[in-house]
């Protein structure tokens, strides 16, 4: 049977293999244009949505040690089993810390790992966490590895997130570090 | 023939629905999934790792229902060939990568049972293409049914 005697089959010459083929790619055509209208909305009206354009320096950073989210890390630190190492720079009077962190600073690394000789070994299991900033908690991973820690995680969002997921935050005392 | 094109739209429709659902919830992971591919730009990166699983649940939904069930089939075809070319790519270079197929935490490593596994897949999406009745459509068998009963 020619199919281009069947109704609403054009006769502009597309032959038999262009015409059996010509609803199915409209057909995909106009689901595609569903998904990118459905892909809109959803991105439209996703609070957690990603930014549209990916931040390069976030996916090309490989990290020295895994992430944990917020929500899991204080659990693990209302068990109490694992020790929370703050590496952000030294902080100012008023920043907020989380209770019982140590502090290992990009600046003194070597010194606040000497400070810390009777409180860590390299079995401890530690989080640590900084504001937010991947890179620098990376190194401060990255250089504790070199010194035989192998259990070390990295807080997801850091000092911030923590706070967000209802986190105990405590000040440190004007000239003191947070310990 | 009819029986071989209505198995094979529900099994092409249920992986890809299957397929979509973690990507769906974890945006993000997948995003880093993709990205470990080095195929996709940054500025591609994110819209990707909304729309695909959009589009795999959608063109699995569409095989399933028998609603454009050929341009569901294409679009399943062109995503698996897509994805064996991204797989096939990844083992050329030596990535040592999991594939994100199915989930955004782990999954299975990029190899060659990767590969045949999606030959199949793509397969399966022929009949659902090329035959002329590939089983019920829901929607107009519905309607069929109400009208048979009034």
């Amino acid at each position: 049977m020619d199919i281009r005697s069947q109704p609403g089959a054009s006769h502009r010459g597309t032959g038999l293999r262009g015409l059996a083929m010509r609803r199915p790619l409209k057909e995909a055509g106009v689901l595609l244009v569903v998904t990118m209208a459905a892909t809109a909305l959803g991105w439209a009206l996703r609070p957690d949505r990603l930014p549209l354009r990916a931040d390069p320096a976030f996916y090309e950073l490989e990290l020295e040690a895994p992430l944990i989210d917020p929500d899991p890390a204080l659990a693990l630190y209302q068990a109490g089993e694992h020790l929370f190492i703050d590496t952000r720079p030294v902080p100012e009077d008023s920043l907020a810390t989380i209770p019982g962190a140590l502090p290992i600073r990009p600046g003194s690394f070597d010194d606040d790992l000497l400070d810390l000789f009777d409180f860590l070994s390299p079995e401890d299991p530690l989080i640590l966490f900084g504001d937010g900033n991947l890179l620098p908690v990376s190194n401060i991973a990255s250089r504790l590895k070199e010194r035989g820690y192998r259990d070390i995680r990295i807080l997801r969002g850091g000092i911030g997130a923590w706070v967000a997921a209802g986190g105990p935050v405590t000040r440190p005392e004007s000239g003191k570090e947070g310990s | 023939m009819r029986w071989l094109g209505l198995f094979c739209r529900l099994a092409v429709g249920g992986i890809f629905i299957y397929a979509s659902w973690d990507k769906l919830l974890h945006p993000a992971a997948f995003a880093a999934a993709v990205d470990h591919y080095h195929l996709v730009p940054y500025s591609l990166l994110h819209p990707m790792a909304y729309g695909l699983p959009l589009l795999e649940l959608i063109t699995g939904a569409a095989l399933i229902l028998g609603l454009y069930r050929r341009g569901a089939a294409l679009l399943a075809g062109t995503l698996t060939m897509v994805f064996m070319i991204a797989i096939a790519s990844a083992l050329a270079r030596g990535l040592d990568i999991t594939c994100g197929c199915f989930h955004t935490d782990g999954g299975h490593a990029v190899g060659v049972s990767l590969l045949v596994r999606d030959l199949a897949l793509l397969i399966m999406c022929l009949p659902p293409l090329l035959l002329a009745d590939a089983g019920p459509r829901l929607a107009v068998r519905r309607k069929k049914d109400q009208a048979s009963r009034s």
